[in-house]
């Protein structure tokens, strides 16, 4: 498959995977470090959405669905299949030692190392999904924090995960 | 990569260890499923993390090249009951629940 093909389709289906997991399992609902919380309110403030803010905090200070997905795509390249399922395991370490409530980080590194897996059978490599992860990364992270928290709290809305703390 | 076992065995292992590492935490009286609502996984419970646990050091042990006995089945069987044994008896030890966090998690639920 054609190079800037593949990291497209990667990217794409990182961002959703990332995206839903994150959502479904509650990130835009509590801030889970006090890290969050912070820079969920400080978006806020600057015209984003609190749930929105909450999913960028998350995401920010501790290993979520996004950090699982890069790690286990890293581990796919290095060692195959077992690279991944050793990423899993060390983000499920690396949550409890910041603390980290969630189940999002395990869970994400546990479907990406699927998902890539299941590329590598149709022209989609591991690399291709680290740079797709990369760019879904960048595209909530990087460019605009108002308008991707806008963005991520009309989804938390449609799926029902909308943060009950106030401003 | 120098792989000694076929790799359908090497699945086998992992689909092995799951299913005898939640075997045994259900034995050891773990509940199957955490508790509602679920954002909290210092809980633990059968299906999370025990497997996890299980084939993230079976992972490790395979990826190194060791397999054992019966192309690493042993080995599959042995790690998944010291995961369960470890995810009830010593979890709480290793990974003590972050008091801060807990209260913030039981406000958030009220």
């Amino acid at each position: 498959m054609n190079e800037l093909v593949g990291i497209a389709i990667a990217a794409i289906i990182a961002w959703l995977n990332f995206v839903l997991i994150d959502t479904y399992l509650g990130l835009p609902e509590v801030p889970g470090v006090k890290g969050a919380d912070i820079v969920g309110r400080s978006i806020a403030k600057r015209g984003g959405n609190l749930s929105g803010g909450f999913f960028q905090g998350n995401i920010l200070c501790s290993p979520d669905a996004s950090a699982g997905t890069l790690l286990a795509a890293i581990g796919v390249i290095l060692i195959g299949l077992e690279g991944g399922l050793i990423a899993t395991l060390l983000v499920y370490v690396g949550n409890r030692l910041c603390a980290d409530p969630g189940y999002a980080g395990t869970t994400g590194a546990l479907t990406t190392t699927i998902i890539v897996i299941a590329g590598s059978f149709v022209g989609l490599t591991p690399e291709m999904f680290v740079v797709g992860m990369v760019i879904a990364i960048l595209t909530i992270q990087g460019i605009h924090h108002q308008s991707s928290s806008k963005l991520l709290g009309k989804i938390a809305k449609a799926m029902g995960r909308d943060t009950k703390l106030k401003e | 990569m120098i792989i000694h076992v076929n790799e359908t065995y090497i699945l086998m292992n992992y689909l092995i260890a799951i299913v005898i590492s939640i075997i045994i935490a259900l034995g050891l009286r773990l509940p199957l499923l955490p508790p509602k609502p679920k954002r909290f996984s210092f809980d633990v419970c059968a299906l999370f993390p025990t497997p996890i646990i299980a084939i993230g050091i079976l992972a490790i042990l395979f990826a190194l090249n060791f397999y054992w006995i019966w192309d690493g089945i042993a080995l599959a069987i042995i790690i998944a009951i010291f995961s369960a044994i470890f995810v009830k008896y010593l979890f709480n030890y290793v990974f003590p629940k972050p008091p801060e966090t807990q209260e913030e998690n039981l406000e958030a639920d009220k």
